[in-house]
């Protein structure tokens, strides 16, 4: 399923991630997708906050991972340095935590092949047409899982939501 | 020749030490994975057994295939022990060491490590007087790739290993053929890496320093897809 959402600051971008992260599983992955600025960390932040994590969160872009412990535990990871896919085999994804943290992925859509089955695709796009703090947030999902949650989904996001 | 093994390939931390006569002390901590305590219980085993790192004569480690960041601790820390006690080290797969351990039986045996993503590290093998011989492998596949494989073959089976009993529901198709080990063998020993290692370094088959790596098994030559990333370099 396919859902958009729109924002008009970054503390509304956070809300967005912390009501997705309500619905959020041991071993889920959520792939952040947008452009250098797009809000990602910021998104993750959210997701943080949903989880528990009292932690600033910050960009993981030089230190690949970052773990954090929540209601669930939390990866963070940033794939952008990395050139080859060998390098996020060698990360242990799997392996993180006792192999179930939640795992959010910056520019995970490149290697979506060596995530969980479990997956949310979210990616922000900004509109600098309609301001410099707008953001359209569109989240597709992937996996059985998901496919059992697409009512509730649905409904946290609605606050948000706008025609996907 | 006292030999120390140190085994992190799967959750269950591991370490031995031993000659080629007895197993002197070992320890083993299973459940969630636990590498950190890989120096303090050798530190432990060597202190309870009036032993210092200089009476060592090698180490032994479990190469994999199995965790990554396991293997990574369990052979940087086997290579840096070899290096400070300047002795010789030797690196064992996780599966031989796992077949090596129910070699007592007449059945092929199919060593079978979880590698987690839905798939299984294994490895076939055949008793014969005084070891194993490994027929197959070392494979990454789904489980029922592993079946397929072993339906293709006669004779029964004896199945060992943590992947095995996780995936015994699959395995079980082959049907009264095979039969598991009990899950008290389902981890690599460090003692049978100690066992195994023994004799080699007696004869003076080690591995040089340098060339003890894990084995990874999965291996990925492809470049990362990046057609948007935009690169301020």
């Amino acid at each position: 399923m396919r859902i958009a959402a729109r924002t008009s600051s970054a503390e509304e971008t956070r809300e967005v991630g912390e009501a997705l992260a309500s619905l959020l599983r041991p071993r889920d992955a959520v792939v952040l997708m947008g452009e250098l600025g797009a809000g990602k960390t910021t998104f993750a932040q959210g997701v943080a906050r949903g989880l528990g994590i009292e932690q600033q969160v910050s960009s993981p872009t030089f230190t690949l991972i970052k773990e954090y412990s929540g209601i669930l535990d939390l990866a963070h990871v940033d794939v952008y340095r990395l050139d080859r896919m060998q390098d996020v085999v060698d990360l242990g994804l799997d392996e993180l935590g006792a192999g179930d943290d939640v795992l959010l992925v910056e520019w995970g859509d490149t290697i979506e092949e060596l995530l969980p089955e479990e997956r949310l695709r979210v990616e922000l796009l900004t509109d600098e047409a309609a301001g410099e703090h707008i953001r359209v947030i569109s989240i597709s999902t992937a996996g059985a899982g998901w496919v059992e949650r697409s009512a509730e989904l649905e409904v946290v996001m609605l606050p948000w939501a706008v025609d996907a | 020749m006292i030999v120390v093994g140190i085994d992190t390939s799967t959750p269950q931390t591991s370490v031995a030490v031993g000659t080629e006569n007895e197993i002197i002390a070992k320890a083993s901590v299973a459940g969630t994975a636990r590498q950190e305590l890989v120096t303090p219980l050798l530190q432990e085993l060597l202190h309870r057994s009036d032993l210092t790192l200089s009476q060592i004569g090698g180490v032994a480690v479990g190469i994999g295939p199995g965790l990554f960041t396991g293997l990574r601790v369990g052979v940087a820390t086997a290579k840096t022990l070899a290096q400070v006690a300047n002795v010789p080290v030797v690196g064992i797969t996780s599966l031989d060491a796992l077949a090596y351990a129910v070699r007592y039986s007449p059945r092929r045996i199919a060593a079978v490590i979880d590698a987690r993503r839905n798939e299984v590290f294994s490895a076939i093998y055949r008793a014969v007087p005084g070891g194993i011989v490994r027929e197959r492998g070392y494979e990454v596949h789904a489980p029922d790739r592993l079946v397929a494989e072993l339906q293709a073959l006669s004779g029964e089976v004896l199945a060992v290993g943590n992947g095995a009993m996780l995936y015994r529901y699959v395995l079980e198709e082959i049907g009264s053929r095979i039969e598991f080990a009990s899950p008290i063998a389902a981890h690599p020993e460090a003692a049978a890496l100690v066992e195994l290692a023994v004799s080699r370094l007696l004869r003076e088959e080690h591995d040089r320093l340098f060339d003890v790596v894990p084995l990874y098994l999965r291996k990925s030559d492809a470049e990362i897809a990046w057609d948007r990333r935009a690169r301020g370099v």
